[in-house]
């Protein structure tokens, strides 16, 4: 495969006098029967950042010289490899398109290994390991100009090198994952971490406009479908994980979807990638065809969907440029699961009112009815909601309490005296463990599910959550007025909106004011929290900032005093003029023209 | 695991994927640390992580469903648990020994379909897994055989405790080894038991060999044992036994009287019966008895053997052993355990009509009620006790109600037969 860069170069090794070249890591040219380097390189080419018909990064250059008994020398990006690899394969088994992997998540890899100076670089991380291994200046500046050129530890290292680059490994399996952890690199986090995968494979997702979102991808990741916790136990027999490996490769977490996007967001601007592939209606991951999907799996009416629709446009958020990454005009990646909920909970609020008294007379007028069989009712949803709710809260309970941690092949310290306690431990564990399943008859861990876009099932089928309603109409909640569909409820409450700053009130206010606002609204909040899971605030948040888009941000937050960290917001209503304007619609489902009021 | 803490050096773990909730938002976070574990376990913490917040809810988990007796499920969960004892987290880690070893045996004691060798398992795995509970499960294991009736493993689980030696931290623990080695001489003796039993006839057989080295190691070791001060009750009563059956009477009576005079030791009324008991079936004169008696009087003034010890005084001829066994019995009576008890009463009788013979018994008897009179009247002589006693001992009152007025002379009691009606007294 490197044959097309040394098809030019015909030259006999100095070595062996046999003509065959390839290209290191580091696009050196070296031989390939005694891997003796020249100086001779193949320039870095600092290409966009979709290569088209670039090679899969797939294995690990095999015939290292060096063979320890402890099996390859092998440096920690490697061993991130293999596990990024592993976990894109996993995904394409779940029915990812293969692009994804070879033409996204590959080069966006090599980007990063570039941009972090890892690995495909000229000027590498130097590590301060080295510098510290001779007292002697020149030495150690002889060392560390050797080790720019052979990071890759199978490249004919020099023996200073040699040296160094055993002690490095004396407590770990890999060869420089101390300089990972150096004081230096920790204040700013290791460059490479488990949860830094995550982030490279949700921002290929996104890039491949994949209809996985981020929650899509946390869900899989827990029910074990994509390898993570103890993923480095799929790492080939000869890269030995132990010692320091831990810090870097055992995870004991699921990261929250806060933290993954912060940091997904955070490694869009360190990669300085260019405007992502436009979000279009057409795309899964917009809101216009996501809420399709929240809006069955939490068995609400179809119809709803068009008012989500509505709402979106009379918002002005139906534009692709507002859920685009674009370094200039959007340099926010947007949270595509998490605004879409937020969507349907202001359109539900709109629709319904949700404010405790509102949506609960709506029903009892449909209730009401003589031919009310398909029209929607929302207590007969709730009810139905909360039941289904609530045994798959603590189904998730009990999941999370059966859920197995530790590896079959724990990563064991280098010092055998506490290797041997941890094994013991290990030992006495499984055997426990055993007893208890014989007795009960039941294995530890939870059962495996099949991977599902949804979190319900409804319909008539065993096995289901609840009868199917999304073929109910909304006539219950909407009139025909001047020809026009509008909403029955005429008011709209919403807290203060206008944003905090930040450095005041650097978390979110719900906690404070849950206790006064409706229940139905706090509990659809939890609801779709509990479809995403996400915390309740977050998603609260997100439903402030929907609603900025909608109405606006003049009403004032009230802040009682400077001070005090706790403030209470005036719940304001809407006029009704801004809410007809907002959401009165044609006859027919066709877009309108007009912008948001 | 102090040592993998070091190894790993002032890097915790590099992750800092939890927040708690978005209201804590972290600032700057490489403070990563080792969670907080409470005392209380069942406390959610901030920054907990993921394993830590699965065994946590597992445990809530266990727990509801040991509080509700659901035996089937708290097994299942119990299946999970044990992963927290890979935990290398360092402070909770022999809390989390102990919890899962007392939760594991308390499963296995109500689910029915646990079987002995489920509990051997576990009590094996347990006892290895740390050494500061490795001796009391040790014991724990042992009386669990006991109780099951496997004497000889029970035995062996003991002896084999007794040879633990784990450098500080069985010298710490030298109090229960005691325990233990004390433990296993008791089991010594009941297999010896057994064996008696079984060969009722022929003790001295040369068949018995296994039965009289039973004897030689169970008494070797409860001679040391014994000369500790505290309180061996059962120990002795076992040692005493088998020296009985040796006829080593000498080191019996050395043994009872040590454990019962001895200053070093705690006061223990047992200790006195057990020398009293000792010494009636061995045909003791009667003044060894009353001194052993008159110790125990002192300790428990309301103990059954003190209507013995006034029965062993009214067969003196001695005046003043009467007066002495007026004022025991009229101790026992001070406690209402024998109010309604005929025998003291009669006895008391019994010492007063000896009593009478003498001269000055009014004298005698006003001096043994001056301190009583205040309140005796209210404790055995009311009109209500009259009409019980009348309906449930008739016999009882006859006998009270001709004590009354001697005990009482200047009081106008109202232990009489005259009815009560409508609370009115008549």
């Amino acid at each position: 495969m490197d044959d097309e860069y040394t098809a030019g170069y015909r030259e006999p090794c100095s070595e062996c006098s046999a003509v065959d070249w390839g290209i290191t890591d580091e696009c050196h040219f070296y031989c390939r029967s005694c891997h003796n380097v020249i100086e001779r390189t193949r320039d870095v080419e600092d290409t966009g950042f979709v290569q088209n018909g670039s090679s899969k990064i797939s294995s690990i250059r095999k015939g290292s010289k060096k063979k320890p008994e402890r099996g390859h020398i092998w440096m920690v990006c490697e061993g991130f490899q293999f596990i990024l690899r592993n976990q894109a394969n996993a995904l394409l088994r779940l029915g990812v398109s293969p692009q994804f992997k070879d033409d996204v998540l590959c080069p966006l890899w090599r980007l990063f290994l570039q941009k972090s100076r890892l690995a495909y670089t000229s000027n590498p991380v130097k590590s301060s390991r080295f510098k510290v291994q001779d007292s002697d200046s020149d030495s150690a500046a002889e060392s560390s100009n050797m080790s720019a050129s052979a990071t890759d530890g199978e490249s004919n290292p020099p023996s200073a090198a040699d040296s160094t680059a055993e002690d490095a490994s004396d407590w770990s399996g890999s060869t420089d994952v101390s300089s990972y952890l150096s004081t230096r690199l920790k204040r700013k986090r290791s460059p490479l971490s488990m949860m830094k995968t995550l982030a490279l494979i949700h921002l290929a997702l996104v890039w491949s406009r994949e209809a996985l979102t981020l929650s899509d991808l946390l869900r899989l990741v827990n029910e074990g479908h994509v390898p993570y916790v103890n993923a480095y136990e799929q790492l080939p027999e000869e890269m030995k994980v132990i010692g320091k490996d831990a810090l870097l490769f055992r995870v004991e977490s699921i990261p929250s979807h806060r933290i993954v996007h912060k940091e997904a967001q955070a490694l869009v601007l360190f990669l300085e990638l260019p405007a992502f592939p436009p979000i279009t209606c057409e795309t899964l991951l917009h809101p216009e065809l996501l809420s399709l999907r929240y809006l069955t799996d939490t068995n609400l009416p179809d119809e709803l969907h068009l008012w989500v629709c509505r709402l979106m446009e009379q918002a002005g958020m139906a534009d692709q440029t507002l859920h685009t990454f674009d370094p200039h005009s959007c340099p926010v990646l947007p949270r595509y699961d998490i605004q879409t909920a937020a969507l349907i909970i202001v359109t539900m609020k709109f629709l319904f009112g949700l404010d405790d008294h509102t949506e609960w007379k709506l029903s009892n007028e449909v209730g009401n009815q003589s031919d009310s069989g398909d029209m929607f009712n929302l207590r007969r949803w709730y009810k139905l909601m909360q039941d289904v709710l609530m045994r798959a809260q603590q189904k998730r309970r009990q999941d999370i309490a059966r859920k197995q941690w530790k590896a079959k092949k724990p990563i064991f310290p280098k010092n055998i005296g506490l290797k041997r306690t941890m094994m013991k431990k290990k030992r006495i564990a499984e055997q426990v463990q055993l007893c208890f399943e014989k007795l009960s008859s039941r294995p530890a861990g939870v059962q495996e599910v099949s991977p599902s876009s949804f979190r319900f099932c409804w319909g008539d089928e065993d096995g289901s959550d609840g009868p199917s309603l999304h073929h109910m109409k909304l006539d219950g909640v909407v009139t025909l007025k001047h020809n026009l569909l509008t909403p029955s409820n005429s008011t709209y409450w919403h807290p203060g909106l206008k944003k905090c700053d930040r450095r005041q009130c650097p978390s979110s206010h719900y906690s404070d004011m849950e206790p006064t606002l409706p229940r139905s609204f706090v509990w659809l909040l939890q609801l779709f929290s509990f479809l995403l899971d996400v915390k309740p605030p977050y998603l609260y948040e997100e439903v402030l900032k929907v609603e900025r888009h909608v109405i606006g941000t003049e009403t004032h937050c009230d802040v009682s005093s400077r001070k005090k960290k706790t403030r209470t917001r005036a719940k304001t209503k809407s006029s009704p003029r801004t809410l007809d304007r907002t959401l009165k619609t044609g006859g027919e489902s066709g877009k309108t023209a007009s912008k948001s009021s | 695991m102090d040592d993998l803490d070091r190894e790993l050096g002032p890097h915790g773990p590099v992750e800092d994927y939890n927040d708690f909730s978005d209201d804590n938002v972290s600032k700057g976070g490489t403070n990563l640390k080792r969670p907080n574990v409470n005392p209380a376990m069942c406390k959610e913490t901030p920054r907990e992580t993921g394993f830590h917040r699965s065994t946590r809810i597992c445990l809530e988990q266990i727990r509801e469903a040991v509080l509700h007796h659901k035996w089937q499920e708290a097994a299942e969960y119990m299946a999970c648990y044990p992963q927290l004892l890979e935990d290398t987290c360092l402070p909770p880690a022999q809390q989390n020994k102990e919890l899962l070893w007392r939760i594991s045996t308390n499963i296995l004691h109500h689910h029915p379909n646990s079987t002995m060798e489920d509990y051997n398992n576990i009590y094996e795995r347990m006892k290895h897994s740390g050494v500061r509970h490795h001796l009391m499960i040790c014991l724990e294991h042992s009386f669990h055989l006991l109780l099951h009736g496997q004497n000889e493993d029970a035995k062996w689980q003991l002896s084999s405790a007794e040879s633990w030696r784990h450098g500080k931290e069985s010298a710490a623990q030298h109090q229960r080894a005691e325990l233990i080695s004390a433990y296993r001489s008791l089991l010594d003796y009941v297999i010896w038991c057994d064996k008696r039993f079984s060969n009722s006839d022929n003790y001295f057989d040369s068949d018995n060999q296994g039965m009289h080295d039973h004897f030689r190691q169970a008494s070797l070791n409860l001679k040391e044992i014994l000369k500790k001060p505290g309180v061996w009750d059962p120990f002795i009563l076992s040692y005493v036994d088998m020296l009985e059956l040796y006829d080593d009477h000498e080191e019996a009576l050395k043994v009872l009287n040590d454990y019962a005079y001895n200053n070093n030791f705690p006061p223990n009324p047992n200790a006195h019966v057990y020398l009293y008991q000792y010494l009636k079936r061995h045909d003791a004169s009667e003044k060894n008895l009353m001194r052993v008696l008159k110790v125990l009087h002192v300790l428990v003034p309301s103990h059954e053997l003190m209507l013995d010890y006034s029965a062993l005084l009214l067969n003196s001829e001695n005046k003043t052993d009467i007066q002495k066994a007026l004022g025991i019995i009229l101790d026992m009576l001070d406690f209402t355990c024998w109010r309604t008890n005929m025998d003291v009463w009669k006895c008391l009788k019994t010492v007063i009509q000896r009593l009478e013979i003498q001269e000055d018994w009014e004298n005698v008897v006003c001096e043994k009620m001056a301190l009583r009179e205040d309140w005796w009247p209210a404790l055995h002589f009311t009109s209500f006790h009259a009409s019980k006693d009348l309906e449930e001992n008739p016999e009882l009152w006859k006998v009270k109600a001709s004590l009354a007025k001697i005990l009482c002379p200047k009081q106008a009691l109202k232990y009489t037969a005259d009815r009560v009606t409508n609370g009115k007294r008549t």
